[in-house]
């Protein structure tokens, strides 16, 4: 019997080639994207789980306030891993990384290395990073010693054995001696580095304090249970440890290590996920997939008639109705199966792409691990039988004496439940192209706004206090270049100014603070930037000089402030010019002058208080050209740098591409909904044209009788369109109010956003309206061209 | 073998009815071969629906081999007819993803005979309709008469106890028709009992007898034996 099935269901799915082809290439897209999907959901849960203690690991989150202001992150001081360990019986050990950059080099091979981290050596004890070679318990003990992946081994080494070899870091060239190799960082791992540099590298640092929070701190606890009872004792034995004075305090909250990539709000070594998004996405995959599943269901139905023959014979023979919805279900599990079958294929060849694209690495391997093939069996499983059921059943409920006698016409009942998935598919669609219409809009908005400083044409160098100290020069060598116009040097780049500080004018008590962003920058910061001074004067290079007293407080200082800070003072900004400041307690000094508010920071937040002062520090060269030649000028200038920065790689980016890169999640967002909206349109189209085929055959006799009495192609076509046109609009309006909901939620997110005007409903409506006569035309035109007499006589 | 008495069919649709069989009752013997005939809308096709288990009545008795069925559910009367009704329709109606042989094979899949029992009958049957040679190929390569022996070899492959033709020879040119009727014929005296449908007088020739209706009614019957 079941070869028979299988006979009948392959051979008919031959003959009717377009109606399987739509189908399989929908199912074949919905699956993918479930696949897919389904691959970079397990890897996002699987974070962390190859580490063998990571149950018992937790990770600790500070939290402190000097008054008003509660800060709370993922950093920690230096302090905290030996206290804890000292003081608390739960704690077996503890552990202190500290994610650094560092100029790495080896003969000639010199790089800007991210991921040079800083570590305990107790690293390999806690962690699952086994080495390959070295000794796990020695490999990090005692100072300037040095632990590689094996990808930096090789970038450095090549082919060398780089084990007791000496790496030269940082400006200085301090000589670090190679004591191991691991294997390169899991892509579900949240701690990531390229190198491990053993902690008592760093000196200095290692002072114990609760302050200078710049340090990630796990503990790994004897017992997993034990974090509540440990989490219990933390504030009372913080606040002995602060002792009791006024508003100041600390805190610390425990976090398990394997929540910390889906739960956590402070993100590790890389950025977080969130479960919402994991939601989020898994929505979409279902959502793709029950549209595939409609658009089966459309082209089932609208096809059964030429299936209804089959099943009267079938019938007449001895079929009991559960047997053909059986045939008729396994005919959809052969469909399913041959999609599935290509979306493994799709997946194969996409996989590559999209590791790249989203920086994992999936396999497809792990689809054949026990619980993804149960789900993907039960993915074939379902879909088969929610998409075939409905079919079947209209196939199987045939009465062969109708059918068999040509009187067989089907009713219009079912029409109600195709139209109904018609209407969902493009809702779906509709929602999709509104929200990639935000979306995008919203974008060219980011990435056209004015932002109070000029982007374009300015790069941005990393540099280090080598650099700094001999910055003079530098600046000096560079402007050499006719294409530089302006060089400044500062803290952070006008993209994203994080130094958080605390001022106060000088008739403001002394515990009084208002919190605001500062940038230690020099003379040239806000030519190079081109930000707009609207009272006082900008920086001189005396004011630069006359920080050089070695007692902070007996310098005087000269700020220059934004429109926000000066209101936050209580002064227009006019006032603010030659007013008292203080930056945090030990800066006094004058208000110089006051720039226009910029987007100091990203759109999502509001423009807050800044202060610029020019404290001779910085971490950023920002360098401004012409815009004239420019690779000429990058080239000479990277020549230049070799010759007076040799110890550094001329690592440069453009500010703009800097501005653009706050955006990426965003501008990931665009392409995700671009792809998706595009996918649920070319589904839902391929349901409307099956249900338009359906039904121009079912008014196949309509349509001869209107030709006879002289109804043009064009009437006919408008006639058979008129249904569908209704379809879409009904849909565009259901789609337009969640459309608009989820779209303002999507921007109240954003502090400087576009609006969302009534053209984006407008152009979302006319384009389904429009794909949709496009579609039903595709079968109208046939049916309008087909001879009469032809309709007329088979009626 | 069958015997219906005051058997009862009416057709709604909203507004209109229309009584197909009205109060019909016929009597057939096993081994009978009977022509029913009759203008179009007499109720020739109704009758033979009922008496192929397709659908039912709405009023009388129907007594197939001793047992009264008219109140059978589909499912029963699915399960009676697979094992002792064979069809023969006017445009054959074989399946076209199925080849001579898979569809002559349909009816014994249906009653669960065993693969290796199947190619044997179905190419017992397949012989004695002289189609063995086009056993492989599809519906739509064979000519009219060549499709309706399949149909009648698949109708018999069963064994059936009776075999309703409807139109048997409709869509046939008279020398394909002729065969298809001396097939029957043939059957016929093999002791299947059959009852034909046509507007044919020529064909209604062959059998025993002709039932002639008229507005749901038996009007005359002719024995021709």
């Amino acid at each position: 019997m079941f070869t028979n099935y299988f006979k009948t269901a392959f051979r008919s799915l031959w003959k009717n080639r377009l109606f399987s082809g739509i189908n399989i290439i929908g199912l074949t897209i919905g699956i993918s994207c479930c696949l897919l999907i389904g691959l970079y959901i397990k890897h996002e849960l699987s974070y962390d789980d190859f580490q063998e203690k990571g149950s018992r690991t937790v990770r600790v989150i500070m939290e402190y306030s000097f008054g008003e202001n509660v800060t709370k992150g993922n950093f920690t001081s230096t302090k905290v891993a030996p206290a804890f360990k000292k003081n608390f019986p739960e704690v077996e050990s503890a552990i202190r990384l500290y994610d650094a950059r560092n100029v790495v080099k080896y003969n000639d091979r010199l790089f800007n290395e991210n991921g040079f981290v800083y570590a305990d050596s107790n690293f390999f004890n806690m962690f699952t990073f086994p080495l390959l070679s070295g000794d796990p318990r020695t490999a990090l003990q005692g100072p300037d010693k040095i632990v590689l992946t094996r990808s930096s081994a090789k970038k450095y080494f090549g082919d060398e054995n780089p084990i007791g070899k000496t790496l030269a870091v940082g400006s200085n060239a301090r000589p670090f001696v190679v004591t191991g190799i691991t294997a390169d960082c899991p892509s579900n791992s949240q701690i990531k580095y390229n190198m491990l540099a053993s902690f008592s590298s760093l000196g200095p640092a290692q002072e114990e304090t609760y302050w200078n929070a710049n340090y990630t701190t796990y503990l790994l606890l004897k017992n997993e249970a034990s974090i509540a009872s440990l989490q219990s004792k933390i504030p009372a034995f913080m606040k002995k440890e602060m002792g009791e004075t006024s508003k100041t305090y600390i805190l610390f909250h425990l976090e398990p290590m394997k929540s910390i990539h889906l739960y956590s709000p402070y993100s590790g070594f890389e950025p977080n996920s969130s479960i919402t998004y994991i939601w989020i996405i898994i929505a979409a995959a279902l959502l793709m997939l029950a549209i595939a599943c409609f658009t089966y269901i459309n082209l089932g139905t609208a096809s059964s008639m030429e299936r209804a023959r089959e099943v009267g014979i079938r019938k007449v023979l001895g079929a009991a109705k559960n047997q053909l919805f059986y045939q008729y279900i396994g005919e959809s599990f052969l469909l399913c199966a041959i999609s599935l079958v290509l979306s493994i294929l799709v997946l194969l060849i996409t996989l590559p792409y999209f590791n790249q694209l989203a920086d994992k690495q999936l396999s497809i391997i792990s689809l054949l691990e026990p619980v993804p093939l149960a789900l993907t069996l039960f993915v074939l499983g379902s879909v088969s039988f929610l998409a075939g059921s409905y079919p079947a059943l209209v196939l199987a409920g045939f009465n062969p004496v109708k059918v068999l006698k040509g009187s067989f016409k089907n009713t219009r009942s079912g029409l109600f439940t195709r139209k109904s998935l018609i209407v969902f598919q493009f809702v779906i669609s509709v929602f999709l192209i509104v929200c990639t219409f935000v979306i995008q809009n919203q974008l060219h908005y980011i990435q056209h706004s004015k932002l109070g400083y000029n982007r374009e044409h300015t790069l941005i160098v990393p540099m280090d206090q080598k650099i700094l100290d001999n910055i003079d020069a530098i600046k000096t060598g560079f402007k050499t270049n006719p294409g530089v116009l302006n060089i400044s040097r500062a803290m952070n780049p006008p993209t994203k100014i994080v130094g958080g500080y605390n001022m106060r004018n000088a008739t403001m008590p002394e515990d009084v603070q208002i919190n605001v962003k500062a940038n230690p920058v020099d003379e040239e910061f806000i030519k190079t930037t081109g930000l707009q001074l609207i009272a006082g004067t900008d920086f001189s290079r005396q004011d630069i000089l006359d920080l050089g007293k070695e007692v902070q407080e007996e310098n005087i200082y000269h700020y220059v402030i934004n429109e926000t800070a000066a209101r936050q003072l209580g002064l227009t900004p006019q006032q603010a010019v030659g007013q008292k400041m203080f930056l945090g307690n030990h800066r006094p000094g004058l208000i110089k002058g006051v720039v226009k508010d910029f987007n100091f920071e990203s759109l999502h937040t509001p423009i807050g208080g800044l202060v610029l002062f020019p404290e001779p520090r910085g971490a950023t060269m920002l360098i401004k050209l012409s815009g004239q030649n420019m690779q000429q000028t990058i080239a000479s200038l990277e020549n230049k740098w070799k010759e007076l920065i040799p110890h550094r790689p001329f690592d440069y980016s453009f500010l703009d591409e800097v501005y653009n890169k706050m955006y990426s999640s965003e501008i990931r967002l665009g392409k995700v909904m671009s792809l998706f909206s595009g996918i649920a349109i070319l589904l839902a189209c391929m349901g409307l044209f099956g249900l338009s085929a359906y039904a121009a055959q079912q008014r196949v006799k309509e349509i001869g009788i209107r030709k006879v009495l002289g109804a043009s192609v064009i009437n006919i076509i408008a006639t058979l369109s008129k249904e569908f046109v209704i379809l879409s609009g009904i849909a565009a309006l259901i789609a337009f109010p969640a459309g608009w909901w989820i779209m303002h939620k999507w921007l109240e997110d954003f502090s400087y956003r576009t609006t969302i005007s009534a053209w984006t409903f407008i152009l979302a409506g006319a384009l389904a309206v429009i794909i949709t006569i496009i579609t039903v035309s595709l079968r109208a035109v046939k049916a309008a061209l087909a001879n009469p007499v032809k309709s007329l006589r088979t009626e | 073998m069958i015997n219906i008495t005051n058997l009862e069919k009416v057709y709604r649709t909203d507004e209109v009815e229309t009584i197909a069989l009205n109060k019909l009752s016929i009597e057939i013997k096993k081994g009978e071969f009977v022509a029913v005939m009759g203008p179009s809308g007499c109720g020739k096709s109704t009758l033979l629906n009922i008496l192929g288990l397709l659908d039912d009545p709405d009023a009388g008795s129907f007594v197939f081999n001793g047992t009264e069925i008219a109140k059978y559910n589909e499912r029963q009367r699915a399960e009676l007819r697979k094992h002792n009704i064979g069809f023969v329709f006017q445009s054959f109606n074989l399946i076209d993803e199925l080849t001579v042989f898979e569809n002559v094979e349909l009816p014994l899949i249906y009653t669960g005979v065993k693969a290796s029992e199947r190619k044997q009958k179905v190419d017992e049957v397949l012989e004695k309709v002289q189609i063995m040679h086009r056993r492989n190929h599809y519906p739509q390569q064979l000519s009219g008469g060549q499709q309706q022996r399949v149909a009648v070899a698949r109708a018999v492959v069963n064994n059936p106890k009776l075999i309703l033709a409807d139109e048997p020879t409709g869509n046939l040119d008279s020398s394909n028709g002729n065969e298809v009727m001396e097939l029957l014929t043939n059957l016929n005296e093999q002791g299947t009992t059959i009852i034909m449908v046509t507007h044919s007088e020529h064909d209604a020739r062959y059998s025993h007898r002709i039932i002639r209706m008229l507005d749901g009614q038996t009007v005359t019957e002719n024995i021709l034996i």
